[in-house]
């Protein structure tokens, strides 16, 4: 159950990277070679690693087209376990090799194998897999959060404190935690209770509780009779709760309307003390009977210090209510040298008509550059970005009485200069992707009512609670045009 | 010697980090080791260097200490320095703890034999007694959790060493209630583990032993890891042994329910550690039941984190229907599905779910072989929310696409609406692909095909619209030749009955050979050839279009006048496998045709001549011949291949006598020859008298003279390692390559052998070296020969190592100097360097006994080519090295009372750790009684 070694590789597309940091573990190395014997395969210096780490990434040599030790077909690239193959004297294959690519950066690992090589044992049956993937994930977050992009100088400074924190973490290759900002402090005096090991410190000071439900909706619409629309919804509750004590006790409920569909999928944080089995039955990949539990969904748990992601849930709300909470219409026709665009999006009755902001980007690209737009909206405004080929539709705050809105005219393009292009988004495949954000309001219903936050604790805490809807991968396809057949979201 | 700043530490520890080998070539392990230890102790040295400096010895402690007596040494310094530190040194001493676990793990040094090794021990077991900081207080917190994992990682190497202490940690870890408590329990449950494995490895009824190991509190027990390592580990089998209990063990059962209890107060990971080892603990004892697992199930399963999931998974595979129903086995696995297309987990979270989908340990399976099967609880249905969309990355995708496969392979056949959708998504990637779409999508597109294929080749309409989309494909974009080739290839490797590829061969050689003439650009019939040269390989396919087509084009295209070799051999290449091809006599007349064209309009005279000679081997042979001449391969004479080597054209099985091969293991060595006495070149030059002060100035103007330079001529025997193949028992036109390790020679030119053969006298190879810092290297040498059959080989030779001494050459002076200008210039020599002159000189001193031996004698057999003077009577010898470029060490040897002291002057102090090794490794071989 540990780690042979780590490494962070920085590498620009093009250039053939440099590895930032790395952190050998020779204890376990020690334990590799007692384990696998003739198979045993040592750690090779930093810069031998690089290059089989890009190729099995696909990263190498981007300008040629065809290179066989990287784009075989019959390779297999599906398991979150690399395999470096090294070249020349030392020869050898490295496995299983864990990576997570991350805007310029490449954080990997090669964890220890406890069961003889041949034959490859299962990566599920390798206990270090999933505390490697652990390790990553959590230097992911403490380099820079998840997809964001690092400066160089914010990495560096990060980067310089990993030493330290390695040797708090995990000082021979078995990490027992992952990384946190500012995880030296020393913690106070011992009480009598066992303090949890998630939480270094207590929390002094006034007590305040904030309970954020956010729920985010994703869609598909056809606009045809021989394809259904589909759409989903996903939820989290991110808690932050500053309250005294050594293992304080809150308890938070989320209810439901009383038709509402059950929430499915429920993952919980780890900090959860108990919870019914009966909360996780539904599940979203099977039918389920209508009998399922639809709440109360009590959640208790002890706090730790940070904001923390309590649960999270996917729902069908999409059962009561057939339609999603906008229905938009888009038809686009090739007319002459232009395009002619008609467009209409209808907000749900029972979705509250209050956005934080909404917008609909129409991109029509692989036409050259935009030339002529003569295009009208029946409510909001029109931007026009020539540079990427893209119309975008500001909605504003509010959709008008009716709930109905328009977009209508067309588009002419001068073919001399070309434009953006797009591979998916050929011919009449188009789409139109909206943006939104609706505070206060969740589509599948559920809700954490102020008054339901029970915290056990000498101290009256201040409670927030919030709901807000958000719109991600909502997509509406040119009716005239063909989508892709797996455009997403299941629809069998 | 140096008083190096934190700067110029941190360079070199970087360099270090990033190299070590290379690092070290151009100093010793030895020396390095001892400045790292020097700056250690020196007090002036920051706290933060330190930190810094001790890396090495986390990372590579077998490279500073290669051998357990030096890991001893070392461990022995680090804790004297360890000893010395103030309390609030507190990283430094946490960087120490591990540093020197570290040596000692790796350098074989736990055991009871090893002083330090008891000492240190018994360092942290103290360290961790100080439960809740009563007596130290709260700055001894850190040091308190890292000798904690200082001893967990002891355990885990040397399993049982703790096997007598478990009372006393039972203890520690219940008192202690700061974060802490999360360690100790680690440490407690490692060591009940490898206690209760050792009882399981002892026969017989073992209550009685349970019963006392638990309630142990003795020293370490030293004995009990005189147990090899791997017998700790689950066999290949999965089997566990078991400790034969007869009565409940309650107290054990407590001990287990409590840290069950308190598990949730350890972190995710630590928290997963935990339940490893008490499920091995429960699998182990047959007294306690897996159903003492129940009460976490639910709250294990429900969380977010990926390692308590997989512990779980754990937990099924150890007990399976012990601990869970098929309900729960039913819920689990929805629950991995379910997880596998979360929204809200990483991509490689999700792809390592699917694994375990592919992996799961069902109650009752179908069949046990460990390799992928699809469980019987997923069924379509429960896998749609796994279908692959174009919005997937390229992993998540491929891994959905043949889990999807597998799912519908298995289901009722007369329902492929499911594979009609995999079938519509590999044509949704072909759309993208045939956009223009990423090179990354261009090779997910392709390997979903292959993926797709390899299970559902035997569906003709699948088939056959791919046949449609790809050659659709490539008539627009004919760069994917070497993508569709590959295809071709691998789907006849892997699926011999498939018709498939020869399919998509006529088709696409339809296609080309439909092409008008007008519209072929050269860049594309370069692809349009490579296909074709693919096709002329299936015995299956007619080749007459073919030959149509390549004279077409011949005759009407600029190819003959512009084509150039490259597309000659292709055009060539084509002809080649058509002279094998089983139809050759119904395309007799077109291939001679076009043979005939290029011999005679080709503007190329390598083609031209080509296609003379396969005009001649067409026109003149029986087929039997022809494919006699032609065919290679294992079964065939090698001799004859030789002979066809420069015929042979660009081609991935013909290639073989074009490229150079790789050989497996080593073939070749190079072994020192160490008789030679002069194995240098010395560049002589007149002179005239000098009187006595120039000859200093003499000596040192002789470098500044054009074409002045020395160089170091090593002598090698060129042989066989060992017993080779048969094949390499002839070798010719060996030439050797060499490669610096370091930047401190010029480059090695290569070495040209004309011929080895096994049973002869070795050839004499002589490794002209150019220092332009005289330190010890190593160079990586390779080779490229020929065999006997013509086949090129290129060949990896063990690493030639050049030693310190390997480099000495006697002083540079004209070969009639007479003894005593020979003597004047070293004393010269030695004074300049003795004032410091020039900067970088030093002067050492030298110790050793002779015992009984006399000192001519050593003298004579050690430095005899060296030496500049020898005054008998005194016993007062003068020794001289020098090391080119120019470089000095000057030795003054004489015979003191009990020892023998050698005076050392340098004019480069950076050599001195090496005459230091060097001069210990010649005194050593000295016999002392």
């Amino acid at each position: 159950m540990s780690v042979r070694a780590l490494w962070i590789v920085s590498h620009e597309r093009g250039d053939r990277g440099t590895v930032c940091f790395s952190r050998r573990f020779p204890t376990v190395e020690c334990r590799a070679r007692a384990l696998s014997g003739p198979q045993y395969v040592p750690v090779p210096d930093d810069h031998v690693v690089l290059q089989p780490l890009l190729t099995e990434l696909g990263l190498t040599d981007p300008e040629r087209p065809f290179v066989l030790s990287r784009d075989d077909c019959a390779r297999p690239q599906r398991s979150p376990a690399l395999e470096l193959h090294f070249e020349g004297r030392d020869g050898g294959v490295l496995w299983p090799v864990l990576a997570v690519v991350q805007g310029g950066l490449i954080l990997a690992c090669l964890v220890l194998v406890e069961t003889p090589l041949e034959p490859r044992p299962p990566l599920p049956s390798l206990a270090s897999v999933s505390q490697g993937l652990s390790l990553l994930a959590g230097l992911q977050s403490f380099l820079g959060g998840a997809g964001g992009k690092q400066e160089g100088e914010v990495l560096a400074s990060k980067l310089a404190l990993l030493p330290s924190i390695l040797l708090q973490i995990c000082p021979f290759g078995s990490p027992i935690d992952t990384p946190q900002v500012g995880a030296m402090a020393v913690p106070g005096p011992a009480s009598s209770q066992k303090q949890p090991a998630w939480k270094p410190a207590l929390h002094r000071g006034r007590a305040l509780v904030s309970v954020a439900l956010s729920e985010t909706v994703r869609s598909m619409q056809y606009g045809r009779l021989s394809r259904q629309d589909v759409w989903d919804v996903f939820g989290t509750v991110t808690c932050k709760c500053e309250v005294e004590g050594v293992l304080p006790s809150v308890m938070v409920t989320l209810t439901l309307p009383p038709n509402g569909s059950p929430l499915q999928d429920i993952l919980v944080h780890p900090c959860v003390t108990s919870l019914d089995s009966s909360i996780l039955t539904a599940s979203s990949v099977d039918d389920g009977d209508g009998s399922s539990f639809s709440g109360p969904y009590k959640f208790p748990f002890s706090p730790p210090l940070e904001p923390f992601r309590l649960c999270s849930y996917t729902s069908q709300a999409c059962r009561p209510v057939p339609v999603p909470p906008i229905l938009g219409s888009y038809q686009l026709k090739e007319e002459e040298n232009q395009l002619r665009l008609t467009v209409a999006l209808k907000l749900h009755e029972s979705v509250r008509n209050s956005f934080e902001y909404c917008e609909a980007h129409l991109p029509l690209v692989n036409r050259g550059q935009m030339n002529n737009v003569d295009v009208k909206v029946s409510s909001g405004q029109l931007e026009v970005c020539r540079e990427k080929s893209l119309l975008v539709w500001l909605l504003g705050q509010k959709f008008p009485k009716s709930r109905e809105v328009t977009l209508g005219g067309t588009v002419s393009f001068s073919e001399l200069s070309s434009g953006p292009s797009d591979p998916l988004c050929t011919g009449l495949t188009a789409y139109i992707k909206l943006y939104f954000r609706i505070p206060d309001m969740t589509l599948s219903g559920s809700c954490v009512d102020q008054h339901s936050v029970q915290v056990y604790s000498s101290a009256k805490p201040r409670i927030t609670t919030s709901r807000e809807l958000m719109s991600s991968e909502y997509y509406i396809w040119n009716s005239n045009g063909e989508a892709p057949v797996s455009s997403g979201l299941m629809a069998l | 010697m140096t008083t190096g700043n934190a700067s110029s530490w941190s360079r070199r520890i970087s360099a270090f980090s990033s190299s070590p080998s290379q690092f070290l070539s151009s100093t010793t392990a030895d020396s390095f080791l001892t400045e790292l230890l020097d700056e250690l102790r020196d007090d002036r040295t920051s706290e933060n260097t330190k930190v810094l400096l001790l890396t090495p010895f986390l990372e590579y402690p077998t490279l500073l200490c290669p051998s357990p007596a030096v890991g001893e040494e070392t461990a022995v310094e680090l804790l004297a320095i360890f000893s010395q530190l103030p309390h609030k040194s507190l990283q430094l001493k946490c960087q120490l703890m591990v540093a020197i676990t570290s040596i000692l793990v790796c350098t074989s040094c736990v055991s009871s034999e090893v002083e330090v090794a008891v000492s240190f021990l018994d360092l942290l077991y103290h360290t961790i007694q100080d439960t809740n900081d009563h007596k130290n207080g709260p700055q001894f917190y850190y040091l308190r959790s890292t000798a904690c994992d200082c001893l967990r990682e002891i355990e885990t190497c040397h399993p049982g060493l703790l096997s007598q202490r478990l009372e006393a940690l039972y203890l520690l870890k219940q008192q202690e209630t700061t974060p802490l408590h999360q360690t100790y329990t680690l440490l407690y449950i490692l060591g009940l583990k490898n206690t209760i494995r050792l009882l399981s490895l002892q026969k017989g009824g073992a209550d009685g032993e349970l019963k006392k190991a638990l309630a142990g509190n003795e020293g370490f027990a030293w004995k009990a890891i005189e147990t090899p390592l791997f017998l700790f580990l689950p066999s290949a089998t999965g089997q566990i042994s078991v400790v034969q209990t007869s009565t409940d063990n309650k107290e054990l059962k407590s001990i287990v329910s409590l840290l069950l209890e308190e598990s949730y107060l350890l972190t995710p990971l630590s928290q997963a550690a935990l339940l490893r080892e008490l499920i091995e603990v429960v699998a182990m004892v047959q007294a306690l039941s897996p159903a003492i697992f129940k009460s976490q199930l639910v709250r294990l399963i429900g969380t977010v984190e990926i390692t308590l999931l997989h512990a779980t998974l754990l937990m099924k595979s150890t007990f399976t229907d012990s601990l869970f129903t098929t309900e729960d086995e039913n819920f689990f696995i929805k629950r991995l599905v379910s997880m596998a297309q979360h929204p809200l987990l990483s991509i490689q979270q999700k792809l390592f779910y699917m694994d375990c989908i592919l992996h799961f340990p069902e109650n009752r399976p179908i069949s046990s072989n460990g390799e992928e099967s699809l469980p019987v609880l997923v069924t379509p249905c429960l896998a749609a929310s796994l279908l692959p969309t174009v919005f997937n990355d390229s992993r998540t995708m491929l891994c959905r696409l043949s889990l999807l496969s597998l799912v519908y392979l298995e289901a009722d056949e007369n329902d492929d609406k499911g594979v009609g959708y995999l079938f519509g998504h590999v044509l949704a990637l072909h759309k993208i692909v045939d956009n223009h779409g990423t090179r990354e999508m261009v090779v997910t597109y392709f390997k979903s095909v292959f993926t797709f294929l390899t299970y559902f080749y035997h569906n003709d309409k699948f088939t056959n619209d791919l046949t449609k989309s790809i050659t659709q494909l490539y008539s627009r974009h004919c760069y994917l030749a070497p993508n569709i080739i590959n295809l071709i290839d691998r789907i006849q490797e892997c699926l011999e009955d498939s018709k498939w590829p020869i399919e998509l061969l006529q088709a696409l050689q339809s296609l080309i050979v439909e092409l008008p003439t007008a519209q072929l650009s050269i860049q594309n019939l370069g692809w349009h050839l490579k296909v074709l040269g693919r096709v002329s390989q299936e015995s299956q396919v007619s080749q007459g279009k073919t030959l149509w087509f390549l004279l077409n084009v011949l005759i009407n295209s600029t190819l003959c006048k512009t084509g150039g070799w490259k597309m000659g051999s292709a055009v060539l290449l084509v002809c080649r496998n058509l002279l094998q091809h089983p139809s050759l006599d119904r395309v007799f007349n077109e291939l001679a045709d076009v043979l005939q064209h290029i011999m005679q309009h080709y503007d190329d005279v390598d083609i031209q001549d080509r296609a003379r000679f396969y005009y001649t081997l067409l026109t003149n042979l029986s087929r039997e011949k022809l494919s006699g001449v032609l065919a290679k391969g294992p079964d065939v004479n090698r001799a004859k291949v030789q002979s066809l080597s420069s015929l042979v054209a660009e081609s991935e099985g013909l290639s073989s006598c074009l490229t150079i091969h790789e050989t497996t293991d080593t073939v070749l060595k190079l072994t020192k020859i160490i008789n030679t006495k002069f194995h240098r070149v010395l560049q002589q030059y007149d002179t005239g008298n000098h009187n006595d002060e120039d000859v200093l100035a003499f000596y040192w103007k002789q470098f500044s003279s054009p074409g002045f330079s020395y160089k170091v001529i090593l002598e090698y025997h060129l042989t066989h390692t060992g017993d080779v193949d048969i094949v390499f028992n002839k070798l010719f036109s060996i030439c050797l390559h060499f490669d610096l390790t370091d930047s401190n020679y010029e480059q090695v030119s290569n070495i040209s052998v004309p011929c080895l053969f096994k049973n002869r006298k070795p050839p004499v190879v002589q490794v002209m070296l150019q220092p332009q810092q005289p330190f010890p290297t190593t160079l990586r040498a390779r080779a490229l020969f020929t065999t006997e059959d013509g086949l090129s080989w290129h060949t990896q030779l063990e690493d030639v190592p050049v030693s310190f001494s390997d480099i000495f050459l006697p002083l540079p002076v004209p070969v009639d100097w007479s003894q005593e200008k020979k003597e004047q210039l070293f004393d010269l020599l030695w004074m300049s360097m003795s004032n410091e002159e020039p900067d970088q000189s030093a002067t050492s001193l030298f110790c050793f006994e002779i015992g009984d031996q006399q000192l001519p004698g050593i003298i004579e057999s050690k430095f005899s080519p060296y030496l500049i003077s020898q005054q008998s009577d005194k016993e007062l010898y003068k020794v001289v090295f020098f090391l080119p470029p120019q470089f000095h060490v000057l030795l003054t040897i004489t015979n003191a009372e009990d020892a023998v002291q050698v005076r050392i002057a340098t004019d480069n102090w950076e050599l001195l750790p090496f005459i230091n090794t060097y001069l210990k490794s010649v005194t050593h071989e000295i016999p002392t009684s």
